[in-house]
Parts: C-alpha cells; structure tokens; sequence
C-alpha cells in the first residue's frame, strides 16, 4: 500500500470517535467494586481456615511435643495420658490401603475416559463418576459395613477392620481420583497425542511415554486431592472400624480396627474431659501439618516420578 | 544450505535411503488415491478424489481454507481413524496396497508414512528424547545406534549445530523453527519412504522457512514428499507436482511447470493469480 493509500484509508474512517466520558468513570467504579467484592469474599472464605489453625493451637500448643506423636494413648478416661500414636499409624494404614484401591483404579479409569473410550459410553460412565462423587459418606459407611464388614454381603468378612474401612474409603476415593485425573489428560493437547500417533507409537505407548509424563503433575493433584478428602473422613469409620486406642494387629478380624485423627477428635471432643478436648484442638494440629507436608510430599514425589518417566 | 550438503556428504547420511533412491524408477507410483470421498459424520467432504504421488516427487496441495487439504493428507497416514464420527470410501495405494485394507499394520503405516504438523509439536522431553522416541517405539534399544541415529538425523534436518550443546534440554527451550526442524528430525528417524507436511513453515519466519524449504529440496533424494502449504510462490518454487483443491473437490492436478504457467481450470488460474 502506498502513502497515499494509507491516508486515505484514515480518512474514510473518519476521526469521530464518540467517547462516552460518564461510562469510563462508572467503568472505573464498577471495577472498584469488583475487586472489593472479591477481596471480601476471600477474606470471609479464608478467615475460618486461619481462625481453626489459630484457636487450635491456643488451645492445643502445650501438648504439641514430641511425646504426643510417638506415644499410645493411656490414663483414663483414655487419652489423659500419651498421645496420638494409634491414630496416626492408623491413619497411615487407612491411606494406604485406599490409595492400592483407588490410585490404579482412579487413574486407570480417568486414562480410560479420555483416551480410549467412546464417546457415547464414556459420558454414561462420567455421569455414573460424578454420581459417586455425589454420595454422602455416610451411605459409603453403610455400604461398606454391608460388604466389607458383616457376612451378609459378598461373603467378606473382614470385621470391623482397616481393610473394611481402608477399602470403603478407597471407593470414596477412587472417583475424585478419576475425575481428576481425565481432566488433566483432557488438558494435554492434543497435538501431542497426534505426534506419537502419526510415528507409529500405539495408544499404550503414547499414553506411557508422552500423556503420563506430561499430566503428571495433574494426576498427583488428582491422588493428593483423593487423600486429602479421606483422610478427614469420620461416618464411614463408624461402620467400618470404628476406633482403636491401641495397635492393630492384623489387617482384618478382631485387632483388626486401627485409630484414626478425624476419629480421635470426634470422639474426644465428645468426652466430658477438659484434657481430651485440649488434645482433639492438638491432633487437630496435627492432622492439618499432614495435610500440608502430604501436599509438599506429593509435589516432590511428582517431580521425581517425571524424571523417572524421562528415562523410560 | 552448504552446510546440509557439506553434512550429507561428511556422514553418508542414511545409507539404506541412498541405495534406495538410485536403484527407484524415478516414475514410480508410490502412492494411488482412487475415488476417495471422506466425510466427517453427515458433511460430505471430500468428493471422489483421484491422483497419484509419484517416487521421490514433492507434491504441494493448494486450496483456500477449510477445502479440505488437512483433512486430505490425514486419510494418508490414516489419523483420520480417531476422528470420531468420521468415514471414508475408496483406496489409497500405498507401494499397490490399500492401507484401509484390514491387513494392514497401522502402526507399521505410520513408521512408513511421516507426518510434520502444521504447529511445532515437539513431545515435552529433551531434544534428544523427542529424535529417539520414534526409535524406542519401534522397539529399537541399541544405545549406540539411537545415538548414532539421532545425531544423523538431527543433522539432517539442519539442526544439529544449533543445538548439539541442548541435546538433553527440554524441547521447548527451542525457537519456533528449531522446534519444527527437530520435528522433522523426529519424523524422519523412523526411516519413513514418505513424508506429509501440513503447512510446515506457517507459523515461521522467513528465515527459518527458508531453512525448511531448502531441507524439502534435499529431502527429494529419499521421500515422497507432500506439503500442504498457503504460499503459492514456495509451492511453484520447491514441488514437482501441484493439486488444487475446491470445496473438497479436486479441482486440477498436474506437474507444477503447467499447473503455475497453463493451469487448465478457470477456478485454478483464479486463485493462483489472485493471490500472486
Ligand atoms: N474433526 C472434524 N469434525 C467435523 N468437521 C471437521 C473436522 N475437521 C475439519 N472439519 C471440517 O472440514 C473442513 C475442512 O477442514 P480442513 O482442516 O481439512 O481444511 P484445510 O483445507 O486444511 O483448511 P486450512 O487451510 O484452514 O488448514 C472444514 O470445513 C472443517 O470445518
Ligand atoms: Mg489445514
């Protein structure tokens, strides 16, 4: 285009651009306004979060020592004495006999979704998922009960145990974990896929070596999110395992039932005891630093599991 | 492009494709597409297509956009298959066989057939790792082969000396038309006899165009080449056949020398002067 076109293109345009001066003040409130309203709303969501890990510790800092961590609960009632070992270690066995349930088949099911399904079945199964995920605890709790726990269900007979309960868990689990997990493959693109694809690599191949690696992060996310919901689970223990003060001694059957923090805290937040309520506010504490070194834990172990990828 | 020849003729390059190339009738048919029609659900959209793709020929598919052309060069490498909804009638002859046929291997097809997409796809692994993928999944674990391999083919793509000190940094750290070259390198790793390019230089500067369409050129010796490109100077430039496509039709097919100076259609000469 030359000079001269140039000009007169700017021309035919015309220089009257009508600019609505009140508009751009009131534009300038209505985003004043915006952003209050939303500062506000995360103030208000956020306050709780900090008010629970601030009275916890008012209340609960003089128990928070080393021997409250490593010590079975003793004294009466009990708990007046020692600490939280059991429900610790409980909890330790709880998660991970839900994540052998619901990691495989989590991730399995989510890979499944995304990359291999077809369309019409796949939106049955999502709809069936986000059911799942829809269920209160509590009918899990009874549910498991009736399968895992008495013999009148599928013939399991585990008692009320950390296997009945660990598996319970593991099917609340598994659906988060499912949903998560196709939507961070869902989030690859998909020209990624293409290119495996068109050098001959099967869908196995290119889910192993270029889907997997590249939704990792996204596919921790979606484990660190399963068990951080279980892990604060209380009405499915109350079916399944209900509470242990000491060790279990096998998985199943009678010494079978493990401690659990969410558990620990319901119950002794229940005893007319001004000790045990100070040591709830405490395992309370505590459960909340798990939560967060999980998250950090998680983060690192993705990290890693990447670079093993790599070198597949 | 001295320094490509200069590479070529210092590492013997690809023996297999050499030997290859000599003994090929250069008037070969490699491939035969015979009364294609493709659709994708109810939309009809490619309608009876006929041509041939001969032995170490480039081929450029031109056409406005949405005619078609991506769709076309997909039903050659069967990528088509996991578009849902979509079917095709009709063959294409691959070496005289159909590669719709339920004989044949897709995965070996795809090994065969090399396609470089129209964005920078590069897998998110090292530069190194993106060359050797095509290795591992076919199965290939020889360390020092795929080593070997990966280098001659990086060179090959007229990348290696830009980054023979990034082997194992992540692709990405790449500009845009080293990400497309070590595409290419990828593509050719597995040894395939032709190679689809869907607007390979779209996105990318003059410079690094420029780069790629050298590559093209040299590239003739040892593929069947069709490019699917928007720039009908390149197109005249660098390819010994030209098709034009309308509407999912084609509309005229012929050796670029006549396509560009003769072209037999009206539709044809529009778009070609139009855009010239
Ligand atoms: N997956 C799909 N499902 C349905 N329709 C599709 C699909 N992919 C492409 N189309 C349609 O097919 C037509 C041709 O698409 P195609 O991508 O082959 O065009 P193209 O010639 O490559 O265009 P461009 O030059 O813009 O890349 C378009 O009208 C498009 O809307
Ligand atoms: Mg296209």
């Amino acid at each position: 285009m030359t000079e001269k076109e140039n000009n007169k293109k700017t021309e035919d345009l015309g220089n009257y651009f009508p600019i609505n001066k009140s508009y751009i003040k009131r534009k300038k409130i209505y985003n004043r306004i915006a952003y209050t309203f939303a500062a506000l709303a995360f103030i208000i969501g956020a306050f709780p979060v900090f008010h629970i890990i601030y009275s916890a510790l008012i209340i609960g800092y003089k128990y928070l020592n080393w021997n409250f961590i490593s010590t079975l609960p003793s004294g009466f009632p009990i708990g007046a004495k020692g600490g939280i070992l059991n429900a610790i270690i409980g909890d330790l066995y709880l998660v991970v006999i839900a994540s052998c349930l619901a990691v495989p088949l989590g991730i399995g099911s989510g890979l499944y979704l995304s990359l291999f399904g077809k369309k019409r079945t796949n939106s049955i199964i999502r709809l069936l998922n986000e059911l799942m995920i829809g269920i209160p605890s509590v009918v899990w709790g009874i549910m498991g009960f009736y399968i895992f726990s008495t013999n009148a269900g599928l013939g399991f007979h585990f008692g009320f145990s950390a296997l009945a309960a660990g598996l319970t868990l593991g099917f609340i689990m598994t659906p988060i974990v499912t949903l998560l997990t196709e939507q961070a493959v869902n989030r690859i693109p998909v020209s990624y896929i293409e290119g495996a694809l068109a050098m001959g690599a099967t869908k196995w191949q290119a889910t192993k070596s270029v889907i997997v690696k590249a939704a990792m992060g996204g596919i921790f996310t979606a484990v660190l999110l399963g068990v951080l919901n279980i892990i604060g689970q209380t009405a499915p223990l109350l079916f399944t395992n209900y509470y242990n003060t000491g060790m279990p001694t096998g998985v199943t059957g009678p010494g079978g039932a493990v401690g659990d923090l969410a558990m620990l805290i319901f119950i002794y937040i229940h005893e007319p005891s001004r000790i045990l309520h100070y040591k709830a506010e405490a395992a309370s504490v505590v459960l909340l630093f798990f939560v967060f070194a999980l998250d950090i834990g998680m983060r690192l172990i993705s990290w890693v599991t990447v670079k093993i990828f790599e070198m597949l | 492009m001295a320094d490509i020849d200069k590479n070529n003729k210092n590492n013997n390059i690809d023996k297999n494709n050499i030997d290859n190339a000599i003994d090929n009738n250069k008037e070969e048919i490699k491939i035969e597409v015979k009364n294609l029609n493709f659709y994708y659900g109810d939309y009809h959209l490619l309608k009876d297509i006929n041509l041939f793709f001969k032995k170490n020929s480039v081929c450029t598919i031109l056409g406005p956009s949405g005619c078609g052309k991506s769709s076309f060069l997909r039903t050659l490498n069967r990528m088509n298959d996991y578009t849902e909804g979509s079917k095709l009638k009709g063959e294409v002859l691959l070496d005289g066989k159909n590669i719709y046929d339920k004989s044949i291997d897709v995965v070996e097809l795809r090994r065969n057939v090399g396609m470089v997409f129209q964005n920078p796809n590069p897998f998110p692994k090292t530069v190194f790792e993106n060359v050797a993928f095509g290795l591992k999944i076919h199965g290939i674990r020889n360390k020092q082969f795929i080593a070997e391999r990966v280098e001659k083919c990086l060179k090959y793509a007229g990348l290696f000396d830009e980054v023979k000190d990034k082997l194992h940094k992540n692709a990405f750290s790449l500009s845009g038309g080293q990400q497309q070259r070590l595409c290419i390198a990828r593509a050719i790793a597995t040894n395939p006899s032709v190679l689809l390019m869907d607007e390979p230089t779209a996105y990318l500067d003059p410079a690094s165009t420029a780069t790629i369409l050298d590559l093209i050129a040299n590239f003739k010796k040892f593929y069947t080449i069709i490019i699917v490109s928007h720039n009908i100077q390149q197109a005249g430039r660098i390819s010994d056949y030209s098709g034009f496509f309308l509407n999912g039709e084609l509309i005229e097919f012929s050796k670029s020398g006549d396509f560009f100076t003769r072209p037999k259609d009206k539709r044809t000469e529009n778009f070609i002067t139009n855009r010239f």
